[in-house]
């Protein structure tokens, strides 16, 4: 069952293909995904699949060989490094499975930093604002380091949400984290999509985190094999 | 305006993790501005003490030199009429003889002074007195004061009594400081002041001695000295003496500070350049660990631009405190050093902040700092947000974009540009650019074919197998090594080889051809008896003997001559005045290359045979003119021939000689050369000094010595500045190993693990470095041996030998340090245990 509503995401007969000493590696085959404005949709396959790839192409990060890549208003075909970065900056928030903070600003600069680069006026009350969201308001001046794991993911889910942006795209963001940690980010996750209507892309090979998503997109060999609800899915 | 700030809020934040990461950058830059710094900064201090002292070292406001002969009466009323006061002093070399034990007897420099000297400055002397009490007449005999190093050269002591020509003196102390004299580089021979009034009594005037008559005045207040000099010359235009303001104190000291001005700017810009070599490799590895960070911020939304601006604006910060530091390096030790050897050099440095100098070391510092760093800035541009996605090891890209390489390109422009413009001799500048592009070249192409070699190298030994992988395989530390270490050590190969190769010819070539005495001031009355003597004595061989007259070269074809319009290896002969001489026949071995001896018998107009390379040098041949000045005759001749003189050899020989006849009537005395027999030398010396009062023999053995000893004082100074350069190579190369720490850590971890005894893993290690340091040594050794031979054979004209065991010093400190530092910091991974490394991985 596909979203309805207009597509905030619209990929059409993508394929990568990269180059390696071997020869050329094919990573997405022909992939068709449209997904609309507020939907929740976990991304699931086996090691190798194409999942992080097709997350990467969502994210402007890696190019498609073939096909067309639409977000919003914004046709990635074309548009250079620069303006792709643009578009993540005031488009989208990216959650890593390693968290990637920058290790030597504190947490509230973390935050604030895609809202700077983006020209934003309020860049530190908003950062603020949103690490006190996520419950770390009294951590504004640690650095990284300082923080445990499941701090640090909140920090990165901070700095995610901070510019609100129209779509979160998560890769594996509780791979780092012990169960119970990683559920309390789970929880908050999906809290804010609720409360904000954000798109959320999430790519995760725990079956439990994806069944949380409204709809369960599963790939194989660079295809996907499986686009379902939520309930359809646990249904099979 | 809006990125900027944003680009220097990031930075800052970026730099909270202090300099950690930049002490090998720091050093670098350090260095390289510091040296600049310190060589320009002395060179104005040196300069600017020149022009303070000038009034001083000059001895008056203007100075005037006349050779041979006295001023006229008229002349001197003239002087006295427009001066406020006029002394007169005279100098020449003459023999001083102790009285106690006559073979005592040494070559002095006299100078008499009349009781106004000095006119500015005081004589400061041991036991301290009065000129005029040390020079009085006392129980019939006049006194002298004399350079210390008389004392011990003739075993004699303050109050003993010498004889100078014909008369005794008595010596009243030494002479500390003599404040109208600048200190040669080379003297053949101590100073001996006496008075004028007691010059007579030597009996050393005599007509066509090499006697050099000084008036030193002092003007009225507010003189136009450039007036007064038209004046002068308008007056008396055939006088012939040479004036002197204070603008031109010290020529000398001026030259021989150009000079070394300009050698210790070539080694402070290469010390910069090596320094470049490790910004380069600190900013790569410094941005190597930043890949993370700066694919997380291009995933927020930071785009190329903004990521150049963070990381430039974070080195030019680091950078300023590099140039602070440098800069006040560069002022403080060289203030320090001078401020401590202010009595023994030339001129009193005028210590002060010389903006010129301290705005040019930073200029380069700012240069190079941006140049060096736009090569990984440039590659770090190219990390790609998508890492952050795949657990691959980050890596800056391989090469910077296009646009990136025409920065770096107008980065050297404007290096080779600000050298042009600091150098004092733009030729040398080019040069110096041109040797720097080759040496980086080749030793870019040496470490290539290493690895090349290296690769398709296939021993059957494991351990030389793996040796050579660690020279080739990604990360590998040759490129880094050779050019770091190559760049200094073949500075130093360069100096090294020249300052041999000219010791080597002072010391070696010269004294089985150089006569063993010169006699000057042989009158024309004493020329038959002075040859008979030479005769008499067993062992004596090869007296050449030719009348000499002092005069100057006043016009070539008819152009007033000046040493600027001429090239600087000509410039010599235009300075001052030169000895000609004057003789029908032509010595045996004259290579003549143009034109043709005169006719043993001529008497026509007057002829010139001239010095082939001084031909070249004034742009002038055969059927050109050439105007001498002689006692204020002036003498045009033409140009008859063209002659081939090896200068190095000291042969007797003259640039300048006159066709026969010219010189008669002429005041002139004789010079001659003659072999010697080592048992023959001193008999040869006293015979001739005892029958002649106001001969001096000159002992050429006693003056290529001093030659000698100033050379090697002056390589050994230029031998350590040239280190300079190796400390800069040796800092880039522990920077440039302790980069490939972690991966050697890595490597010994795994070998350990693998069953690999801690022996075997040293001797791996030495192995590597010991490859890459003998292949810098040779490089170094190639690079720098033929940059000296360029040096000796083209720009000093000499022949060029190699010194081998020079060169193998060098091998053998590459090979030191490669070894040493590289086993510095591998030490501690053989000790380290392995257990611990892996749990903490």
């Amino acid at each position: 069952m596909t979203a309805k509503k207009s597509p905030l995401i619209q990929l059409n007969d993508v394929e990568l293909t990269l180059s390696s000493d071997a020869g050329p590696v094919e990573i997405l085959r022909g992939v068709d995904l449209h997904v609309g404005h507020g939907e929740t949709v976990g991304i699931v396959g086996p090691s190798g699949s194409g999942k992080t790839s097709l997350l990467m192409i969502l994210a402007g990060l890696e190019r498609a060989t073939k096909g067309s890549v639409r977000l919003g208003d914004a046709t990635f075909d074309g548009l250079s490094e620069d303006a792709l970065a643009r578009v993540r900056g005031e488009t989208i928030g990216i959650v890593f499975q390693d968290f990637h903070l920058i290790p030597n600003m504190t947490a509230l600069e973390n935050v604030a930093l895609p809202l700077e680069l983006s020209g934003r006026n309020d860049p530190f009350p908003r950062a603020e604002e949103a690490l006190v969201e996520v419950g770390l308001g009294h951590r504004l001046t640690h650095y990284p380091g300082q923080l445990s794991g499941g701090e640090q993911q909140r920090v990165a889910l901070a700095r995610a949400l901070a510019p609100k942006p129209a779509l979160i795209l998560a890769d594996e963001p509780t791979g780092n984290l012990d169960g119970e940690t990683g559920e309390k980010i789970m929880d908050l996750m999906f809290d804010t999509h609720q409360r904000n209507g954000t798109t959320l892309v999430m790519v995760t090979h725990e079956m439990r985190l994806a069944d949380r998503c409204a709809r369960r997109i599963s790939i194989a060999d660079g295809r996907i094999v499986a686009d379902q609800s939520a309930v359809d899915a646990a249904a099979d | 305006m809006k990125n900027f700030s944003l680009a220097w809020r990031l930075a800052r934040r970026e730099l909270r993790g202090g300099l950690k990461g930049f002490r090998v950058f720091l050093a670098c830059l350090a260095l390289g501005v510091g040296a600049i710094a310190a060589v320009g900064w002395s060179s104005s201090a040196i300069i600017g003490g020149l022009r303070a002292d000038a009034k001083q070292m000059l001895g008056g406001d203007i100075e005037l030199r006349i050779v041979h002969r006295a001023a006229t009466s008229e002349e001197f009323a003239y002087l006295s009429q427009t001066a406020t006061k006029v002394s007169q002093s005279i100098r020449m070399r003459a023999m001083a003889i102790s009285t106690i034990d006559t073979d005592k007897r040494t070559l002095i420099q006299l100078k008499a002074v009349d009781d106004l000297y000095p006119l500015e400055g005081m004589l400061k002397s041991t036991p301290a007195m009065s000129i005029k009490d040390a020079l009085a007449m006392r129980d019939g005999v006049a006194g002298a004061l004399v350079d210390p190093n008389l004392l011990d050269k003739m075993s004699v002591q303050i109050g003993d009594l010498i004889r100078v020509g014909k008369a005794q003196f008595r010596v009243s102390g030494t002479i500390d400081k003599e404040p109208d004299r600048v200190t040669s580089m080379v003297n053949f021979g101590p100073r001996l002041m006496i008075s004028t009034k007691a010059l007579a009594a030597t009996g050393l005037v005599q007509p066509g001695s090499l006697i050099r008559y000084y008036y030193k005045l002092e003007l009225p207040f507010g003189t136009n000295t450039k007036a007064w000099r038209e004046d002068l010359t308008t007056k008396f235009p055939d006088a012939g003496w040479r004036i002197r303001g204070t603008d031109e104190a010290a020529p000398g000291v001026r030259r021989f500070i150009d000079r070394l001005t300009l050698f210790m700017s070539f080694v402070g810009y290469t010390v910069l350049l090596v320094g470049g070599v490790g910004i380069t490799r600190a900013v790569t590895a410094y941005l190597e660990s930043k890949t993370r960070t700066i694919a997380a911020l291009k995933c927020l939304g930071a785009d190329s631009k903004l990521i150049v601006s963070i990381y430039l604006l974070q080195l030019l910060c680091i950078a300023a405190i590099g140039i602070v530091i440098g800069v006040i390096g560069g002022i403080t030790l060289p203030a320090a050093l001078l401020g401590a050897l202010a009595d023994t050099l030339p001129v009193r440095p005028a210590l002060a902040l010389y903006p010129n100098a301290i705005m040019a070391a930073a200029a380069f510092g700012v240069v190079i700092a941006i140049t060096a760093a736009l090569w990984p800035i440039g590659r770090a541009r190219q990390v790609s947000p998508r890492d952050l996605f795949r657990a691959a090891a980050q890596s800056l890209a391989q090469r910077p974009p296009m646009f990136f390489m025409a920065w770096i390109g107008a980065g050297v422009a404007v290096l080779a540009a600000l050298v042009f413009v600091t150098a004092t001799d733009p030729k040398f500048a080019l040069w110096f650019i041109l040797g720097v592009l080759a040496t980086f070249g080749l030793l870019r192409l040496t470490g290539t074919a290493l690895i090349v070699v290296s690769r398709r190298f296939k021993p059957g030994n494991a351990l030389l197998r793996l040796v050579l992988a660690n020279v080739y395989r990604p990360g590998s530390a040759a490129q880094g090594v050779i050019l770091s270490l190559g760049l200094g050590l073949s500075v130093l190969v360069a100096v090294i080889q020249i300052e041999g190769n000219v010791s080597k010819q002072i010391s070696e070539r010269l004294p089985d051809e150089a006569p063993a005495y010169f006699f000057i001031d042989i009158q024309s009355h004493q020329v038959a008896e002075f040859d008979r003597i030479v005769a008499s004595i067993d062992g004596v061989s090869g007296l050449i003997r030719e009348p000499v007259v002092r005069g100057r070269i006043v016009e070539i074809n008819g152009v007033a001559a000046d040493p600027k319009n001429v090239p600087p290896e000509s410039q010599w002969a235009l300075r001052g005045d030169r000895a000609f001489t004057s003789t029908a026949e032509m010595k045996p071995d004259t290579q003549i290359t143009a034109g043709a001896w005169w006719a043993s018998d001529y008497r026509g107009p007057p002829m010139i045979s001239l010095d082939d390379s001084l031909a070249r040098g004034f742009g002038v041949d055969v059927g050109d003119t050439l105007t001498i000045n002689v006692l204020g005759r002036e003498i045009t001749a033409e140009i008859a021939s063209l002659r081939d003189i090896d200068w190095g050899s000291l042969r007797f020989d003259f640039a300048v000689v006159l066709s026969p006849g010219v010189l008669e009537g002429a005041p002139h005395s004789h010079i001659a050369a003659a072999n010697a027999t080592t048992d023959a030398e001193k008999i040869l010396e006293r015979a001739v000094t005892d029958a002649f009062d106001n001969v001096s023999a000159v002992q050429v053995r006693e003056a290529l010595q001093a030659a000698a000893d100033l050379l090697e004082g002056i390589g050994g100074a230029i031998r350590s500045v040239a280190g300079i350069t190796v400390i800069a190579g040796a800092i880039v190369l522990a920077g440039a190993l302790a980069a490939g720490q972690r991966r050697r850590t890595f490597d010994a971890v795994v070998f350990k693990v693998l069953g690999a005894t801690r022996r075997r893993i040293a001797l791996m290690f030495v192995l590597e470095y010991g490859v890459l340091g003998l292949i810098t040594g040779l490089a170094a050794v190639g690079v720098g041996s033929l940059a000296s031979w360029g040096v000796i054979t083209f720009l000093m004209g000499m022949e060029w030998t190699w010194l081998p065991l020079d060169a193998g010093m060098t091998v053998a400190l590459a090979l030191a340090a490669t070894i040493g530092f590289g086993l510095a910091g591998s030490w501690r991974i053989l000790g380290m245990r392995t257990a611990l490394y892996l749990r903490n991985d």
